[in-house]
């Protein structure tokens, strides 16, 4: 079956941003913190998730991101997360995970 | 919707790239029910986080799990079985997982030790419906 993930990558001038298209989970987590280690070894820089197209996310999408969110703190910067739609926002609200990540 | 309780039975193997399917029924039954948007995408998430942690688990005796939609008047029940009851363990209600922590936050009820021979049933109920 093909990856229901997509993953683009944009350099900003602060940070790089990171726009997810389709959906996070068991089939696509490794995929997706592949990639962002990747970024944030490579860049070290703010990272910005942009999540507008991004339809489904798990627990083990959202394991990822708080994995790379403590390497991205390690080197003093940080990941903001913007345009969560409303299903995906509830669990960030319910996992408290919204207190971690800056929310835009 | 149904005044008897009806029940639609899918029948997945331990394999990641399957969990999505779980997902495509369960919106597809949450939907014909009458759940809002909403309601639709917190069954999903639930019934996805517990394929998650069966598949992750996996069982050297049994090569599927089923997953059955019980369509009540006033309810949906989603109740998780397999061939391997020792799968049982997976489901206890002190387990601190992040998964099981979002599934009990978003179902009205869940059921760890079910007795009916299922590893384990959650359940929504059907708000503002005549």
């Amino acid at each position: 079956m093909p990856s229901q993930l997509k993953i683009l990558e944009e350099q900003g001038e602060d940070a790089v941003t990171i726009r997810l298209f389709g959906e996070v989970d068991i089939s696509t987590a490794q995929e997706l913190k592949e990639r962002l280690y990747s970024v944030v070894d490579e860049k070290k820089t703010n990272l910005r998730i942009d999540c507008s197209n991004l339809d489904y996310i798990d627990s083990m999408g959202l394991g990822v991101l708080v994995g790379v969110l403590k390497r991205v703190r390690q080197g003093g910067k940080n990941i903001y997360v913007s345009n969560l739609k409303e299903g995906i926002r509830k669990l960030f609200l319910i996992t408290s995970l919204d207190k971690l990540f800056i929310m835009e | 919707m149904a005044e008897r309780s009806e029940s639609i039975e899918l029948t997945l193997p331990f394999k990641a790239e399957y969990v999505s399917i779980a997902r495509l029924v369960a919106s597809g039954v949450a939907a014909r029910i009458g759940f809002d948007m909403d309601v639709i995408d917190d069954v999903k998430v639930a019934i996805s986080e517990v394929c998650n942690k069966l598949v992750k688990a996996d069982s050297s005796v049994a090569s599927s799990f089923r997953i059955r939609f019980e369509i009540e008047k006033d309810r949906l029940t989603v109740a998780f079985a397999c061939e391997d009851k020792s799968l049982g363990r997976l489901f206890k209600e002190e387990n601190e997982e992040l998964g099981m922590y979002i599934v009990a936050a978003l179902m009205d009820e869940v059921e760890y030790s079910p007795g009916d021979g299922s590893l384990f049933r959650m359940s929504k109920v059907v708000e503002g419906l005549n």
